[in-house]
């Protein structure tokens, strides 16, 4: 929706006011506003609810990304791309408990931080959500 | 008992040398290899996730159970498509016998020492699948969605392997 960035990328709340707009479009960009938190990731693909998503790829007992990156709010969803069940663990943060093959698990990064996670169901594989 | 561990690397390895002493195998050939492999390890795991006394040592048969089952659905699916009937080879048959030998003499233990001969045979065993699968199955493979599996499903045997052998240093030290 690349005709729709003008309109929110630049609003902070301040000045919207300034602007007067008519109350339909201050709404609507107040919408856009809650669902889209961070203006500046407009230019990425996946927008889902409350942010961006991201995915990452569990095959071959491989996370890839192995390290990911996002902003608070953002979505990740882990695909188990493999013939078995894995976990996305990060004890006492988050698990996802079994993947099936085949299965997804989405996880919405609410709180900034560096998660370390692991399958608990096998001994080698790790991988690092960073939520900024 | 390490003793006996090289010696049971040696037995399942003799399969697999035989096999290559007699060319590499078809794409049938290790489909049914590959099936064979998967269903001893099940086999096995079945047995010690009754009889296994250690929880660590349960977990990991009901890994091996959900793992290969896994992986052996994927590959009698594929083989179905690509209309491949597995075909019996010395290796597979090797692998059958092992796994049959391997149960037998998990009957007639019980305790820590079915644990450890259990354990001890989980490392043997995927020691020569992995060293099958370098060597023999996937330089074979002629099919490329068959390599592509045999390739996709290297890693699972690795770590597999690594398991075991913590489970088997752990235990060593009861």
């Amino acid at each position: 929706m690349p005709g729709s960035n003008s309109l929110y990328q630049p609003h902070t709340p301040a000045r919207r006011h300034e602007t007067g707009a008519p109350a339909l479009i201050l709404a609507f960009a107040m919408m856009l506003l809650a669902t889209v938190p961070f203006a500046g990731r407009a230019a990425q693909p996946a927008h889902h609810g409350g942010g961006v998503v991201h995915t990452v790829i569990i095959e071959s007992m491989r996370f890839t990304p192995q390290t990911l990156t996002v902003r608070r709010g953002d979505r990740v969803t882990w695909v188990n791309k493999d013939l078995f069940p894995h976990t996305v663990t990060a004890a006492g943060k988050f698990d996802s408990h079994e993947i099936a093959a085949g299965a997804s698990w989405t996880y919405v990064a609410a709180k900034a931080g560096e998660y370390d996670y692991v399958c608990t169901l096998h001994v080698g594989m790790t991988g690092r959500l960073e939520v900024r | 008992m390490r003793r006996a561990v090289y010696l049971l690397g040696a037995v399942l390895g003799s399969g697999i040398a035989l096999a290559w002493a007699q060319g590499m195998p078809s794409d049938p050939q290790i489909a049914a290899i590959v099936v064979t492999a998967n269903q001893v390890d099940i086999d096995a795991g079945k047995l010690a996730e009754q009889k296994a006394r250690g929880a660590e040592v349960k977990a990991f048969a009901k890994r091996m159970i959900t793992d290969h089952t896994g992986v052996n659905q994927a590959a009698v699916s594929l083989a179905q498509k690509l209309h491949l009937t597995p075909e019996s080879n010395p290796t597979s048959q090797s692998l059958k016998e092992g796994g049959e030998q391997n149960i037998a003499k998990l009957n007639e233990l019980s305790g820590q020492a079915f644990d450890k001969a259990y354990i001890d045979h989980e490392v043997a065993y995927h020691e020569s699948v992995l060293d099958a699968l370098d060597k023999v199955l996937i330089p074979s493979a002629q099919n490329a969605e068959l390599k592509a599996l045999l390739v996709k499903v290297r890693p699972a045997f690795v770590d597999h392997l690594n398991h075991a052998k913590m489970i088997q240093s752990t235990l060593a030290g009861q």
